[in-house]
């Protein structure tokens, strides 16, 4: 299940498994999922700041819809749950913390979706990225206009994970 | 490997007409790619020949970095230090040609492999059409970018299959200024700015070099070896990438922690570029799908006993049309 509504996140899933995973999302594990996800993914995009009580509010307004329906396209695509996996292990923790910190429900579906993230974090070698980043950067047009400088700004940004010890 | 279909000869006949119908319509646009292209030769050339120290702003997502660049070109010899200002420090040291990175928490220095850089000094023919083709390029509004008179110039994309880019360049000296990438729906992508740049002042090869020693002896050097990227036939290839994107290079990378050299694979439509690296991964399954960092998006699939990643700064749609058709030749 949290494989698909990671695609459905990513706006990869097709329509035929929509209405599937749009009705598993009325489930309150699914939905704990669904929230899970989006809270990796502001925390790995660093937008952690939400109102205090927002939980709470949110909760109870999403019991007076009389169903839960499709959600819209975000303005800012989301990051996808492999990209979110691609951090370090620490910081699916601090994750894992966050979405602790801002979901009081379900907690048990919660700490099931950090461990599958931990598990993928694990199981990622996340020097992959960054090595094809730096070495496609290199070959960019784009590139030569910019100089080294703001094309290595996301390699470098991605390079904490790469960092560590070998 | 292009495949070839036999045709009867009035279609034939029929293509050519066609062929010679376009090739009308394809000369108007090539004088706008004359000038897109005269003007991304000029921030190339500013960008490698002037002397400049500043500070650049780089958002992405809710994300905002900054970083100190000083660029130096002493007598061709180019040298170039950037140095991140927030979260865990980092230093990218560029010196003719050869790139350190350092991280000093981790106590890591990896020395980049030589680039493809130099096997494409110019765009090709073949890219400057592309150009033309795919971007309706035009000069935009006159304004001040880090206290600089700047002049913006759109490349508005004329298909789904790339971003619109705005660039803000230095009036006096062509050197960008700042750059945008804007999606389909006219949001922001990500951006890079120079929040305060100076150009053309005293820099000393001092300023350029690392804040760290050479090898510190408790730091792990990751250097890549000789021959590490081999510029070659892979026996790869994409079978239908998205129009106006042509091969620019391919060859294959050693990339550590591979057994076997990984096949790399360029693509750009003049623009930006789009990377296709294969490696053999054997038989186990491993994460795939589609992942965004900024402007670039990265999409994986699996391919026999092989993993291919596309990345690019190119909408989702142009990295999976290029997965969904790597072919072996």
């Amino acid at each position: 299940m949290g494989e698909e509504i990671s695609r459905l996140m990513d706006g990869e899933l097709d329509d035929e498994h929509l209405d599937v995973v749009c009705a598993q999302l009325k489930r309150p594990d699914g939905l704990a999922a669904w929230s899970c996800y989006h809270v990796i993914g502001d925390t790995l995009r660093g937008n952690t700041q939400l109102a205090p009580g927002f939980s709470q509010r949110f909760a109870a307004r999403l019991a007076a819809e009389p169903t839960v329906l499709a959600p819209q396209r975000r303005a800012a695509r989301p990051l996808s749950v492999v990209w979110a996996a691609a951090a370090t292990v620490a910081a699916v923790s601090v994750v894992g913390w966050v979405a602790f910190g801002t979901l009081d429900a379900q907690p048990t579906a919660l700490a099931k979706a950090r461990e599958a993230a931990a598990v993928r974090a694990a199981q990622l070698n996340p020097n992959r990225t960054a090595d094809y980043l730096l070495a496609h950067q290199e070959s960019s047009p784009t590139m030569q206009i910019q100089g080294i400088g703001p094309s290595f700004r996301p390699a470098t940004a991605t390079a904490p994970a790469a960092g560590a010890r070998p | 490997m292009t495949a070839e279909v036999a045709i009867d000869k009035p279609v034939l006949r029929l293509a050519r007409a066609a062929a010679l119908a376009v090739a009308a319509l394809v000369a108007a646009p090539a004088a706008l790619a004359d000038d897109a292209a005269t003007w991304l030769n000029r921030a190339a050339q500013a960008a490698r020949q002037l002397n400049y120290v500043g500070t650049i702003l780089y958002q992405h997502g809710g994300h905002v970095e900054t970083s100190r660049l000083i660029h130096l070109n002493d007598n061709g010899a180019e040298f170039e230090k950037l140095v991140n200002l927030d979260g865990p420090a980092r230093e990218v040291i560029r010196s003719q040609g050869e790139v350190r990175c350092y991280y000093p928490d981790a106590k890591v220095v990896r020395i980049e492999p030589r680039t493809f850089r130099n096997a494409f000094p110019s765009l090709s023919p073949q890219q400057q059409k592309a150009l033309g083709e795919y971007y309706a390029f035009r000069k935009a509004e006159a304004g001040r970018v880090a206290g600089l008179d700047a002049q913006a110039w759109v490349f508005e994309p004329k298909d789904g299959l790339r971003y619109g880019h705005k660039f803000w360049s230095d009036v006096a000296t062509g050197l960008l200024l700042k750059a945008r990438i804007i999606d389909e729906r006219g949001e922001v992508v990500e951006q890079f700015a120079f929040t305060d740049l100076a150009i053309g002042g005293r820099i000393d090869r001092e300023m350029v070099r690392p804040s760290w020693p050479p090898a510190p002896t408790d730091w792990v050097v990751r250097a890549a070896g000789p021959g590490d990227v081999e510029l070659r036939d892979t026996g790869w290839g994409i079978a239908r990438p998205p129009p106006g994107f042509s091969k620019i290079v391919e060859g294959f990378r050693a990339l550590r922690g591979k057994k076997q050299p990984v096949a790399h694979l360029v693509y750009s439509d003049g623009l930006v570029a789009v990377s296709v690296f294969i490696e053999n991964v054997g038989s186990a399954p491993h994460p795939t799908g589609l992942t965004q960092q900024g402007g670039t998006n990265i999409f994986v699939r699996q391919f026999d006993d092989h993993l291919v990643t596309v990345l690019g700064e190119a909408p989702a749609a142009a990295v999976r049309q290029f997965a969904a058709s790597v072919t072996r030749r």
